[in-house]
């Protein structure tokens, strides 16, 4: 791990060395994509900017380990835990009560009560079609049409998963075939057309086109993961992450009383990290829905940056809000502008008897382009494909 | 004097620079921009529109004396217009005027494919260059992910092969500033192998000393205002927070129509050159009389 010439070694003592190399694996263990040259890199910084000054060394360090914005932010407090001694205990200590914390919420998973996002990640990482296709595709067509709440967690987790996987597969087929008609364009693309015909000779035999780039197609779920939709956010979830493994443009929204993105610890190809990375963001799980309020707060933090002209949301909820129906009403109908289609999936709309007529539903309804039942995975998929063909 | 002492007095030295090309830095930024030199690493710079990110690398290339490579990214960018090209119509003209030159056919191919038919674009200028040019890779979320594949092969080895004519190998390592407005999820590979800054719209100070260095005329109580109150509208729920060139925008518009201090009073005035400020409808909604009077009241 100590890289530095024996002629350096002198100066910042080994202790030091290990302290500063120690960091780096501090930060990975704090969720940083830190990589294991880092800590080479990190002595190398620490020669160029001397450690005697803390100052410029968190900033010089700043710049060197951190990758993205929420790294960004969170680095101080890391630096100082790490740094400076008295902290250092008080945070490690903090550490182990949250995780703790998250132990006892995964084992309330049992009861059907507990975060669904923990469960969505585990064992995932058998994803082959092998499994699926051992059982044979009358068990997979049942499976698709059961009811999400009917079906068993444990037993069918591993199907679930492997059919989600192949739903998604396919949806990219279906995305790549669009694409590949458009081949012919508007305009002669008179550099390409030579470029192509040197082949030939100069003979210009093949043309080639321009047309004007169009926007891709990008998919934005936002899951309600309140109580009364626990039986069914854990399918979801694992929807989302089938969706994320295989589309390249989804990004997956958690909310209950606050809306949460979670692309990031979905698609996490570590699944103790994943899991892990989902405990945190699941923190305060309990109490009602606000709907509205959290889809206003997407529309303000997301929604300039992620809805496009081109984009698809669609929004998991069974619509029972505990927030103000005006609220709601406004926020949808914002995002209703923003998007090309606003698709509303309510998992209880084919239960027999039941009829959208919550205030939460009401609010919604004029301001929804679809609004459609998700119970299982026949109707997800029966959907899906519209959606993605709106969007083209 | 120790080396932290001595760092201390260059990141010093650097912000001083920095200011004198006209760019204001905070420390960090000074410091990582001297940790880029020393490491040869890309600066991978993030965050919202109109902070001022690409001004850093314009400031970069003043303080350095060198020369700006700007490769604007966008959507269906390629290898071609990023790179290399061959002049084809050039190329073609000339084979017509060698069928009758005497030569060999390899001397004569040779020719064809030399660097005068080549057309440089943005990256292959950039490692072609005698001084080390500081290279911007400007908003490069906007170009698609095998793109940023061919950027990593380019910043991970500074060489560039071109079937023709052979590896084309850096003749000086140019100094690469990188942004992004994340408007797509960069890939971990060039996040890691970039340093990282994230620029946040300015504090008051720094706002204010930008607006005094970039318009002389308004310095003193008006500008101290007018900074004021953007901060406070930047405060708001807004869909687009005005960035520094809004500001910048907005103190000249203020200038030409002759307001040197904002109150109450003049809030019909100041309303008439919001739209410096404030860029989509549902925003300038938001702005009536009253509520710019009350803001302008707290400046």
């Amino acid at each position: 791990m100590l890289i530095v010439a024996p002629s350096q070694a002198a100066d910042p003592g080994a202790a030091v060395r290990a302290r500063l190399t120690g960091f780096a694996g501090f930060l990975r263990a704090n969720g940083y994509g830190v990589g294991g040259g880092d800590a080479a890199r990190v002595l190398e910084t620490a020669e160029h900017v001397g450690i005697l000054d803390p100052q410029i060394l968190r900033w010089s360090l700043k710049a060197l380990l951190c990758g993205r914005g929420d790294e960004w932010r969170r680095f101080d407090a890391l630096f100082d835990a790490y740094f400076l001694p008295p902290n250092k205990r008080a945070f490690a200590e903090h550490r182990t009560t949250t995780a703790g914390v998250a132990e006892a919420a995964g084992g309330l998973r049992d009861g059907n009560e507990g975060p669904p996002a923990a469960a969505a990640v585990e064992g995932t990482v058998g994803d082959d079609d092998g499994i699926a296709a051992r059982h044979g595709a009358s068990r997979e067509e049942s499976l698709a049409s059961t009811d999400f709440r009917d079906l068993d967690h444990a037993d069918d987790a591993r199907d679930i998963e492997a059919l989600m996987r192949r739903f998604a597969r396919r949806l990219r087929h279906l995305r790549l075939r669009r694409e590949a008609r458009f081949h012919h364009g508007r305009r002669l693309d008179l550099q390409g057309t030579i470029r192509q015909s040197v082949g030939s000779g100069g003979t210009p035999f093949r043309l080639a086109w321009k047309d004007r780039r169009r926007v891709r197609p990008r998919l934005v779920l936002l899951l309600d993961v309140s109580r009364s939709m626990s039986q069914y956010s854990f399918f979801y979830l694992r929807l989302a992450r089938a969706l994320c493994g295989e589309l390249a443009d989804v990004h997956c929204f958690i909310f209950h009383t606050r809306i949460t993105g979670v692309s990031e610890a979905l698609r996490d190809p570590e699944p103790w990290r994943s899991q892990e990375r989902l405990h945190l963001l699941a923190a305060g799980w309990a109490g009602g829905t606000r709907i509205g309020e959290c889809l206003r707060d997407f529309n303000r933090d997301h929604g300039p940056r992620l809805v496009h002209s081109r984009t698809g949301v669609i929004i998991v909820s069974d619509g029972y809000d505990t927030g103000e129906p005006a609220l709601l009403a406004d926020a949808l109908a914002t995002l209703n502008r923003r998007a090309r289609r606003l698709v509303w999936l309510n998992p209880l709309l084919r239960r027999p008897g039941f009829t959208p007529e919550s205030r939460g539903m009401q609010a919604a309804l004029p301001h929804l382009d679809l609004l459609a039942p998700g119970a299982d995975l026949a109707s997800i998929a029966h959907i899906l494909p519209q959606i993605i063909d709106t969007l083209r | 004097m120790s080396a932290s002492a001595q760092r201390m007095n260059e990141v010093a030295a650097l912000q001083a620079q920095l200011e004198g090309a006209g760019y204001v830095a905070e420390r960090p930024l000074a410091a990582a921009l001297l940790l880029m030199l020393d490491l040869g690493r890309p600066l991978l710079l993030e965050g919202d529109a109109g902070v001022g990110k690409t001004e850093v690398a314009k400031a970069l290339a003043t303080v350095r004396q060198a020369k700006l490579i700007r490769l604007q990214c966008y959507e269906g960018l390629d290898v071609h217009a990023a790179m290399y090209e061959w002049n084809y119509q050039r190329q073609l003209l000339a084979i017509k005027l060698l069928e009758h030159d005497a030569r060999e056919v390899s001397r004569k191919e040779e020719d064809i494919f030399s660097e005068r038919y080549l057309l440089k674009r943005p990256l292959l200028e950039a490692i072609s260059c005698d001084e080390p040019p500081v290279l911007l890779i400007d908003e490069v979320d906007r170009a698609d992910e095998a793109f940023e594949a061919y950027l990593l092969e380019l910043l991970s080895d500074f060489q560039m092969s071109i079937p023709e004519l052979g590896t084309v190998r850096a003749v000086s390592r140019p100094l690469v500033v990188i942004t992004s407005n994340g408007t797509r999820e960069l890939s971990d590979a060039l996040r890691r192998r970039c340093l990282y800054q994230y620029i946040d719209y300015p504090a008051f100070e720094k706002e204010l000393a930008i607006v005094e260095i970039k318009a002389p005329a308004a310095a003193g109580q008006l500008a101290r205002q007018l900074v004021e109150f953007v901060q406070s509208v930047r405060r708001m729920d807004l869909q687009k927070k005005p960035g520094i060139a809004e500001t910048l925008d907005w103190t000249a518009a203020l200038l030409r129509l002759g307001i040197s201090t904002i109150d109450d009073d003049g809030a019909e005035r100041i309303l008439e050159t919001l739209s410096a400020l404030i860029k989509t409808r549902d925003d300038r909604a938001g702005f009536t009389r009253e509520v710019v009077a009350r803001i302008a009241a707290a400046c």
